[in-house]
Order: C-alpha cells, then sequence, then structure tokens
C-alpha cells in the first residue's frame, strides 16, 4: 500500500493556515525576551545630512561612537541628502516615528515641527551661560517669539561669501563688491568664457543667495512683526529686474538646472569667474585642482543699492517627542556644545558659531589657515554675523516663512522673470500671492 | 446468518463541509487580496479625499472641513495649470515615443539573426534597471558641464562649446529630456507587446495580404497593425496610467524644473502635499489625476471592446 503524498486542496489551507500562525504569533510570543533585553541596551540615533565637507562626517561619527561607548549607549549616525532633509522630516512627523534626534539643514523645521519636538529652552540657556550670547541669527533659527521657547538647538549657519577668481577680475580691472560690478563684470567675463554662476534652481544655494540680492535691495517677503507679506513692492521688482540682467548678461542658462552642489564643480573645473557659496567650494577645489584653489578669493557679499547683506543656511537640532530615548539625545547635545571647537576644526571652518564666546576670535583657520596662500584668505568669515541673516529677515522666523522656504517662492520668482516667463512686475505679484497665502493659513492657525 | 456490521460513519468537520463549497473557498482564497486592496488603496484613498477636503498640514494635523476651497485655490494656480499641461504632454509624448520605438524593436526582433536571443534579453534592461541608477546615468549625460553627449558632438565638430544644448536648463530641453527617458524606460514593454501581438497573427493571414500584393508598409498597417491593436491598447492603458501618475523620472531628473517646466501631478503633489508638508493642497493636487485616468481608461477599454476580432 502506498500512501499519497498529494497535496490536497483541504492540506494546502491547513498548512498555510499554520504558518501563517507561526509566523504571526511570533512576535507575541517573543515580546517579553526582546522587550528585556532592549532595555539593557540603549540607542541612540541620529539623522542629519550629508555634510559638503566629507571629513566633518568622518569626524561626527567618531565623536558620537565614543560618546556612545563611554555611556554604554549604541548610536547610529544616517547620513542623508541635503535635499532630502525636508521629506525626511516630515515622513518622521506624520509617522510618529523615526530617529531620536532630527538634524535640520537649511530652514523648515524648528518652527514648522514645533507641536512634534522638545523644548530645549533649558539647554541652549546653559549653554548660551557658558559659552556666550547667542547671535542673531542663531535666535531666528529655533527661537519662538510668541512663548519665549526653544524648539531646536541651534548648532550652526553657513554663510555664503563671495567666491571669485582673482586673475581673472584683476584682468578685467573690476573688484566683484557690489552686484552692479558683479552684472558688469560677469558680462565682460562671460564674453571671455567664463561666466557667473549662482543657481536658479530649487535648492538650498540659491535659496538664501537671492535673499541676500532681495534684501540688499532693500526688499523682503514679510515685515519687522511678522505679520504682513511686503513682497509686493517697487524695491522687489527692482530686485528681480536686476536678477534678469544678471542672468542675461553675465550667466548662463546652465544656472536654471542646478542642484546645491553644481555651482562648486562649475568654480572648480576653472570655468566660473565668480559664485556664491560656503567655503566648500574652496575646499573641495583645494583637493581637485589645486591652481584654480589659489586663485579663488573669498570677500563679503555684494553691496546692493540698500544694505550689505545675504541669506545664511541654518543647521539645528531637533529632538523628537516621539523620541525613543530624549534623555541621551539631550546629553548628547550637550557633551557635543562643549566639544564644538572640533566640530568647528573638523568642518576647516564650514561650520560658523552661533554662541559669541565658543570660538573665541581670532578663530583658528579662519584667521590662519596653513593650506591656504595667503593664510589669511578666508580671514573676512570670521565677521559673518555682521553680514548674513536666516530666511525671516526682517522678521522673526516662524511658520510661514519656512514654509515660503522649503515652496522655493523667492526663486521661482527670480527665474520665471529671468527667463521671460512672466515680467518683474508679474513674477513679484505671483510670489506675493504665495507668501500671502501662506500666510493667511498660519495666521488663522497660530 | 451472517451480519455485516454498517460502516461507521464518521462526521466530518463543519469546516471541512465549508471548505468543500466552491463559493465559501473562493472566498476565502480571494479574501487577502480584496484585504489589500482595501487596506492598501481605499483606505488611503478615501483618506486622500478627506485630506483634500480639510485644512490638514503635517505640522498641525487639523481635520477641518474647508469644502472645496483647496481645489479652488489649486486650480488658481499658474504653477498647477502649467503642471497639468506638463502631466499630458510627459505622459502622452513619452508614450507615442515608446511606441514607435517598441514597433521598430518588435519588427527588428521578429527577423532572424545571429545573437537574437541575447539582443532580446538586453534590451529588457532599460525596463529592468532600477529607475533611480538609469536616472542618474542618464543626469550626467544632460549635465550642463560634463554631458557626453555635448562632448561627443563638440568632438565631432557639430557644434561649438558655446552652442552646446543645454538639455535640462532649457525648459523644452528638459521637457524633452522627461520624454525621452521615460519613453527609453517603457520601450522594452511596447517591444514585448509588440511581439505578443504580432506572433499571435496566422501566417496564412500574412501570406494572403503578399499574395494579394500588398507591401511591407501595407501589410504593416493596413493588416498587422488593426489585428493587434486591442492588445496594443492594453499594453498603452497600463503605459498611461503609470507614467501619468509617476514622479520618480521628474524628480530625479529635474526636480520639476527648470522654473516648474517639468514639474507634473505626482512631483507636484509630493512637493506641495510632503516637502512644503501641506498635505490637505497636495491630496487635492494628486486627486486630479483620478477623473483624467477614469476616462482614459474608460474610453481605451471601451475602444478595446469594439475592435475585439
Amino acid at each position: 500500500m502506498s500512501t499519497s503524498k498529494r497535496v490536497t486542496r483541504r492540506r494546502l489551507l491547513k498548512d498555510t493556515g499554520l504558518a501563517l500562525l507561526a509566523v504571526g504569533s511570533a512576535p507575541v510570543l517573543s515580546t517579553p525576551f526582546v522587550s528585556s533585553a532592549m532595555a539593557e541596551s540603549k540607542t541612540l540615533s541620529i539623522v542629519q545630512w550629508s555634510h559638503f565637507v566629507p571629513a566633518y562626517d568622518q569626524w561626527f561619527d567618531n565623536f558620537a561612537k565614543e560618546w556612545g561607548d563611554k555611556n554604554h549607549i549604541d548610536v547610529t549616525v544616517d547620513h542623508i541628502p541635503v535635499g532630502d532633509v525636508a521629506a525626511r522630516a516630515a515622513a518622521e512627523a506624520s509617522a510618529g516615528s523615526g530617529h531620536d534626534l532630527f538634524g535640520w539643514n537649511g530652514a523648515g523645521g524648528a518652527h514648522l515641527y514645533r507641536k512634534f519636538l522638545v523644548d530645549v529652552t533649558d539647554l541652549v540657556e546653559s549653554v548660551e551661560k557658558k559659552y556666550g550670547k547667542i547671535t542673531v541669527i542663531g535666535r531666528q533659527i529655533g527661537y519662538n517669539q510668541d512663548d519665549k521657547t526653544w524648539s531646536a538647538f541651534p548648532d550652526f549657519y553657513i554663510n555664503f561669501p563671495v567666491m571669485y577668481r582673482k586673475s581673472m577680475w584683476e584682468e578685467i580691472g573690476v573688484v566683484p563688491d557690489t552686484w552692479d560690478n558683479v552684472r558688469t563684470g560677469g558680462a565682460k567675463l562671460k564674453q571671455k568664457g567664463n561666466p557667473v554662476g549662482i543657481s536658479l534652481g530649487h535648492s538650498n544655494d540659491p535659496n538664501t543667495t537671492w535673499r541676500g540680492l532681495l534684501w540688499s535691495y532693500g526688499g523682503a517677503f514679510q515685515d519687522e512683526s511678522g505679520k504682513h507679506v511686503v513682497l509686493d513692492s517697487k524695491e522687489t521688482v527692482e530686485a528681480v529686474k536686476f536678477v534678469t540682467a544678471l542672468y542675461k548678461e553675465a550667466m548662463t542658462a546652465d544656472v536654471l538646472s542646478w542642484n546645491d552642489a553644481s555651482n562648486n564643480q562649475y568654480i572648480d573645473s576653472g570655468v566660473s569667474s565668480l559664485i556664491i557659496n560656503p567655503i566648500s567650494a574652496y575646499r573641495t577645489a583645494q583637493q581637485l585642482n589645486k591652481k584654480v584653489a589659489d586663485d579663488i578669493f573669498v570677500m563679503k557679499p555684494p553691496k546692493g543699492p540698500v544694505r550689505q547683506i545675504m541669506g545664511g543656511a541654518a543647521e539645528f537640532y531637533g529632538i523628537w517627542k516621539f523620541a525613543r530615548n530624549k534623555e541621551a539625545a539631550l546629553e548628547f547635545l550637550k557633551h557635543y556644545a562643549d566639544n564644538w571647537v572640533d566640530a568647528f576644526k573638523a568642518s576647516s571652518g564650514y561650520n560658523n558659531p552661533i554662541f559669541a564666546n565658543i570660538v573665541p576670535k581670532p578663530m583658528p583657520l579662519l584667521s590662519d589657515d596653513p593650506t591656504s596662500t595667503p593664510r589669511d584668505k578666508l580671514s573676512v568669515l570670521q565677521t559673518s554675523d555682521e553680514w548674513s541673516a536666516v530666511p525671516g529677515y526682517p522678521g522673526p522666523a516662524w511658520p510661514a516663512t519656512d514654509e515660503i522656504y522649503n515652496s522655493f517662492i523667492v526663486c521661482d520668482m527670480m527665474a520665471k522673470a529671468a527667463t521671460g516667463a512672466m515680467s518683474a512686475e508679474e513674477s513679484v505679484k505671483w510670489a506675493a500671492e504665495q507668501c500671502e497665502r501662506i500666510f493667511d493659513k498660519w495666521l488663522h492657525k497660530t | 446468518m451472517v451480519s455485516i456490521a454498517e460502516p461507521v460513519v464518521k462526521p466530518a468537520p463543519r469546516y471541512r463541509f465549508l471548505l468543500d463549497r466552491r463559493d465559501v473557498l473562493g472566498g476565502v482564497l480571494v479574501a487577502p487580496a480584496i484585504l489589500y486592496v482595501l487596506l492598501l488603496v481605499g483606505l488611503p484613498f478615501l483618506l486622500a479625499v478627506y485630506y483634500s477636503v480639510s485644512a490638514y498640514t503635517i505640522y498641525d494635523p487639523s481635520w477641518r472641513f474647508v469644502g472645496l476651497s483647496n481645489f479652488r485655490q489649486i486650480v488658481q494656480n499658474p504653477v498647477f495649470q502649467d503642471t497639468l499641461a506638463n502631466t499630458f504632454l510627459f505622459t502622452f509624448g513619452s508614450q507615442f515615443l515608446g511606441l514607435v520605438l517598441g514597433k521598430f524593436g518588435a519588427l527588428l526582433l521578429l527577423r532572424q539573426f545571429p545573437g537574437r536571443k541575447i539582443v532580446r534579453a538586453l534590451i529588457i534592461l532599460p525596463w529592468a534597471v532600477p529607475i533611480a541608477l538609469a536616472t542618474v546615468a542618464w543626469e550626467w549625460m544632460f549635465d550642463s558641464l560634463y554631458s557626453v553627449i555635448n562632448w561627443s558632438l563638440i568632438s565631432l565638430g557639430v557644434i561649438t562649446r558655446s552652442d552646446a544644448p543645454n538639455w535640462l536648463g532649457n525648459p523644452h530641453l528638459a521637457m524633452l529630456c522627461v520624454i525621452v527617458v521615460n519613453a527609453w524606460r517603457f520601450f522594452p514593454f511596447a517591444i514585448v507587446i509588440f511581439l505578443a501581438g504580432m506572433t499571435s497573427i496566422p501566417q496564412d493571414v500574412i501570406d494572403a495580404a503578399t499574395v494579394d500584393g500588398a507591401g511591407f508598409w501595407r501589410r504593416n498597417y493596413q493588416i498587422v497593425l488593426p489585428m493587434i491593436l486591442p492588445i496594443v491598447a492594453v499594453g498603452l492603458i497600463f503605459g498611461i496610467v503609470f507614467t501619468f501618475t509617476d514622479l520618480s523620472v521628474v524628480f530625479l531628473l529635474t526636480k520639476g524644473g527648470p522654473v516648474n517646466a517639468t514639474s507634473v501631478l505626482g512631483f507636484e503633489g509630493f512637493q506641495v502635499g510632503i516637502v512644503s508638508g501641506d498635505v490637505s493642497h497636495g491630496a487635492a493636487i494628486s486627486l486630479f489625476m483620478l477623473p483624467v485616468l477614469f476616462f482614459v481608461v474608460i474610453g481605451m477599454l471601451h475602444f478595446i471592446r469594439r475592435r475585439e476580432i
């Protein structure tokens, strides 16, 4: 007699059911063991952007690991592309789950996600007591004016000085210290095959640079109170007309498709005569193209008709309310603040301090950089507090300013006029309407 | 007299009896699929519908009902109007190009030549390669500084550096680029569809047409194409639905730029709803796809039914 091994319909169903039951019950059965194991090993997860100075990420990862080893905490640091930070934050907040410590780059975090973030006022005040007053730019990053609290720990800001090829500008006898000079000199250099390169795409660089230009022409998208949109003004129209002329005369259409790395590549490859960018472009050139790097010089942002100012990109840490290890996140930030000079050095002077005395002047590297010729080439960056502001300028930073930043409205206002898709007046009107819509939404909700 | 004991019939368990019923078993087997659709498609869809008529944002998850004001606002926004037009151009442009390439590819692959099997396998690659990898490669080919296309054209003396096209910086060329990349992704699928259709046509029909004096073009466009049209239309429905809702090529290649020239509904919905955190407006933008796709699919299915042989 032979026993049949045929798989019947009934047997298939029975076996599949048992298998599903086993898989489904596994987590329930293992929970008591897993949870006790979890309780014994603490973890801290951090996510932040991939720094434009790769050595900084290496330093940070080792620093975090060493701190974790000392405190018996398993620290993991995830680095994500800068362009993905906003979407990542949105995903973690929506899911109510993710990393413990979230490092934002650019705007759009501390105020937008205020309801989801742990109040870090005590931490910020204790660091302020130790390392001196917080700069205006630092206050704009994470301070909530209405209830005088901090929803994020301000880490550093990134300044945007002029980086120009000295030999090229000397050859035409123009110094790019005013926006008008950038335009007229840039037009001459474009003829020689060395255009100016300022992105008109959707990323942090144009979002900060074009704000700086707008402010230097006396325009802004909100007033000092932060309650009114003031973008539709004569000053803004003039700024937009200038950008249109700058684009047509001194730049090429390349800038319309750029991301944050593109202008770095543009000057490092030897093509561009001027960009407005953090010193990462210069640091990369030092590694890739020493001859070009030696010819790249740094100066304050160009003067406009009203003032000399430039946007700065903010970097700050928030601790999610749903974080599994809030205490460890707070302790890590305290330790990090105590070692901030090392962070500054690891970033080669890219990370600019928020607390007045955390890196005393003369600052290491910036005042005397052994890799630069002359050694004080970067010293002007020590003054960047005087000419940097974050997106809400001249008013406070609040959710509406963050949403306007994330929506790239200022970039599009400039680009629409520059490409001829709209006149300067139409473009300003369009942008003002977009800002009004966002302000209306937030003014009624907050 | 010998009495034979009657066999004892064990009553079958109740669940066995139930599972032996065809209608019950069918229901049990199809239930996971229905649950899947309800939980992972139906529920999010209903949620999206509610988001679109609410004031919900990521930062302020308010369920306050605002009626159709989100739709009114986005329709009045010129960026959305451009995005809607771009979506049609992107979808139908890439599908048309993909179909043309697919038809020619299928004709070539029907012929006998050495290495045909290898070519058939290789030609599927664009469809099989992860889109992120493929698009990054295309991005460098279209790069403003390092474009290999421009470099080749300059080296051949066709253009000069100053005349080199700015693939992703010029609004029209950028749209062409995203269409080409999407058509490149779609055309292997079109080849498979055309091959399936063309190999199913009885040879005697083709022979009869040839005997009657029909040449290559007449055979193709008056005999073959009408006969395979229903199967091509099914492939086209897939292509249109996937392309109309796709954001990957645009997101990876142009980020909707320059100045929203390549922004499509999927990308704009993601940008507004997730990156800017305005979920309600993002949902309203995304829901615009629904009526369009509904009418396109209904129209095409109606066409297929009428043309079925």
